[in-house]
């Protein structure tokens, strides 16, 4: 993808197995978003295509749902409001999308503040709505970009839990960006390593076979999960190195 | 604060009617507080200033209505269309320089001494301080918003519906508190360079007889009018943008 002055990711042939999950991992401004943005649809390739379950993809990616690294809820929508887009945009009859977006209010327990504006609500909160929205639509694909990237250890481990349980419920394909190598570990069955930006790469490829189900409270402490960690940190650390001299 | 506010324009008010009443300031010139309120009290009594004040709010309000509905569907046209922003742009720019007191005469040849030639200039007047407000309200939505929404289904219908107008909404309302008030002068503008009825007219026959007090007097009433108006307009965005982050909320739950 070329940027005006600016060459973020080039030559990356990287597919998706469907019912996995992901991730993607890479130093800061490496092209990340970019590459999921261009998965998603929203921009398009300057060479190269993209091919959803074999068909080339043109527009907006109607088969993936995208929790963005940024807020992205509508402000001036409530709780509710913001998790029925989704089957409003799609046309659902008003009683049984109200329905379906208090079911999901449930799943993430957020049943008290469903009247809630979003700037009423904690990160962690608007996270949490944020899921709801992507998940109620049922896309067969899911991108996150580093979704809990602002929020605290805790919840974010808290999250992360509540991620695998639903993928594990729903056995959608995911792809997870994160710079946080435990995190991307913790969650998934095959980590991707992206070398430094500018004209990034993919530096490696690394299958993730731990036990499921996990829990990503406990799994970082594991033996195994250790192991992991430090092959794919050997690789990453030099484009991490990278990517600071270039700076 | 509103107490400070309040005490402000009181003791305002008592220097120019102490300045008026011991001869510092010449009472055929500057009148005095106590005769325009007595002024205002009597033409509100007779009944001589409904009439007046009832043509110039029917002019406001149809310039204010006009000038919005354009300004808004412009707004968003262009907003949405980069070759038709780029096309109009300079003569949008050339227009809006334009003194609009100059238009008052051409207007009255136009549309006579009735009440469209008023309301003409009026909607020349909110037409483009709405115009531009919504044109920067619909570029500024975060683009991240609409992609999400996009990403969610959206058609360009629905992104207008539930994003863009939304969005644009806070923006269109801080023109509307300005608009107001300019639509209320344009109109008494127009009335005073040429009509049969208004509170523009009123003043300029006030004007005509060296009338000071009647003059002040139709001052005071318009102040009224647009502080009454600005008010129901406040209200009117509290309603609407409710979802807002306003520092006085900041409770309970909203860590933010
Ligand atoms: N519209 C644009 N025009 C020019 N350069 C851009 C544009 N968008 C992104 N870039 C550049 O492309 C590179 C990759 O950006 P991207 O947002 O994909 O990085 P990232 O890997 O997601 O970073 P982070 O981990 O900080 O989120 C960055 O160096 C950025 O400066
Ligand atoms: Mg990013």
């Amino acid at each position: 993808m070329r940027f005006p002055g600016y060459t973020a990711v080039e030559g990356i042939d990287l597919s998706v197995a469907p019912g996995t999950f992901l991730s993607v991992v890479g130093p800061s401004g490496c092209g990340k978003s970019t590459l999921l943005n261009m998965a998603a649809g929203l921009m398009s390739p300057s060479a190269g295509r993209i091919e959803i379950f074999g068909q080339p993809l043109e527009g907006v990616n109607r088969k993936a749902g995208y929790m963005f690294q940024q807020d992205a809820l509508l402000p001036w929508k409530t709780v509710l409001g913001n998790i029925l887009l989704g089957p409003v945009f799609a046309g659902v009859a008003g009683g049984k999308a109200e329905a379906e977006a208090r079911e999901w209010i449930r799943r993430v327990g957020l049943e008290r503040f469903s009247h809630h504006y979003p700037h009423q609500l904690s990160g962690g909160m608007r996270k949490r709505v944020a899921m709801a929205q992507t998940w109620i639509n049922d896309p067969e694909i899911i991108f996150m970009d580093e979704p809990f990237g602002a929020l605290d250890l805790h919840t974010r481990m808290r999250m992360e839990g509540e991620i695998l349980k639903l993928w594990a419920e729903t056995k959608k394909t995911v792809v997870f960006v994160t710079h946080d190598l435990e995190e991307a570990i913790a969650l998934s069955d095959e980590v991707v390593v992206l070398t430094a930006g500018p004209a990034s790469r993919i530096c490696g490829r690394y299958p993730v076979n731990l036990k499921r189900p996990r829990n990503p409270m406990d799994i970082k402490t594991e033996p195994e999960f250790s192991a992991v960690y430090r092959s794919i940190w050997r690789d990453l650390r030099g484009e991490v190195l990278k990517s600071y001299e270039r700076e | 604060m509103v107490v400070w506010q309040l005490l402000l324009g009181a003791s305002l008010l008592a220097a120019w009617q102490a300045g008026a009443s011991a001869g510092v300031l010449d009472k055929f010139f500057f009148s005095r507080p106590s005769d325009i309120a007595l002024r205002v009290w009597q033409m509100c009594l007779t009944g001589a200033v409904w009439g007046h004040l009832g043509t110039t709010l029917l002019e406001a309000a149809l310039s204010f209505a006009i000038g919005v509905a354009l300004g808004v569907a412009c707004g968003f046209a262009l907003a949405r269309n980069r070759f038709l922003a780029a096309l109009f742009d300079p003569y949008l720019r050339v227009a809006n320089s334009l003194p609009r007191v100059v238009l008052a005469p051409i207007f009255l040849l136009w549309f006579g001494l009735g009440i469209w030639s008023k309301v003409a200039l009026g909607v020349t007047v909110v037409f483009f301080i709405v115009f531009f407000n919504t044109l920067q309200g619909v570029r500024e939505v975060d683009p991240v918003v609409v992609h999400n929404a996009r990403m969610l289904g959206a058609s360009e219908r629905q992104l207008i519906r539930h994003v863009l107008i939304p969005s644009a909404l806070s923006w269109i309302f801080s023109s509307l508190h300005i608009s107001i008030g300019f639509a209320i002068i344009a109109v008494v503008v127009g009335e005073y360079l040429g009509a049969a009825k208004g509170i523009g007219y009123m003043i300029a026959q006030a004007e005509g007889v060296f009338d000071t007090t009647g003059v002040f007097a139709g001052m005071a009433i318009l102040a009224g009018v647009v502080l009454a108006v600005g008010a129901g307009v406040d209200r009117l965005e509290r309603r609407l943008l409710r979802w807002k982050a306003r520092d006085s909320q900041a409770g309970g739950e909203s860590v933010s």
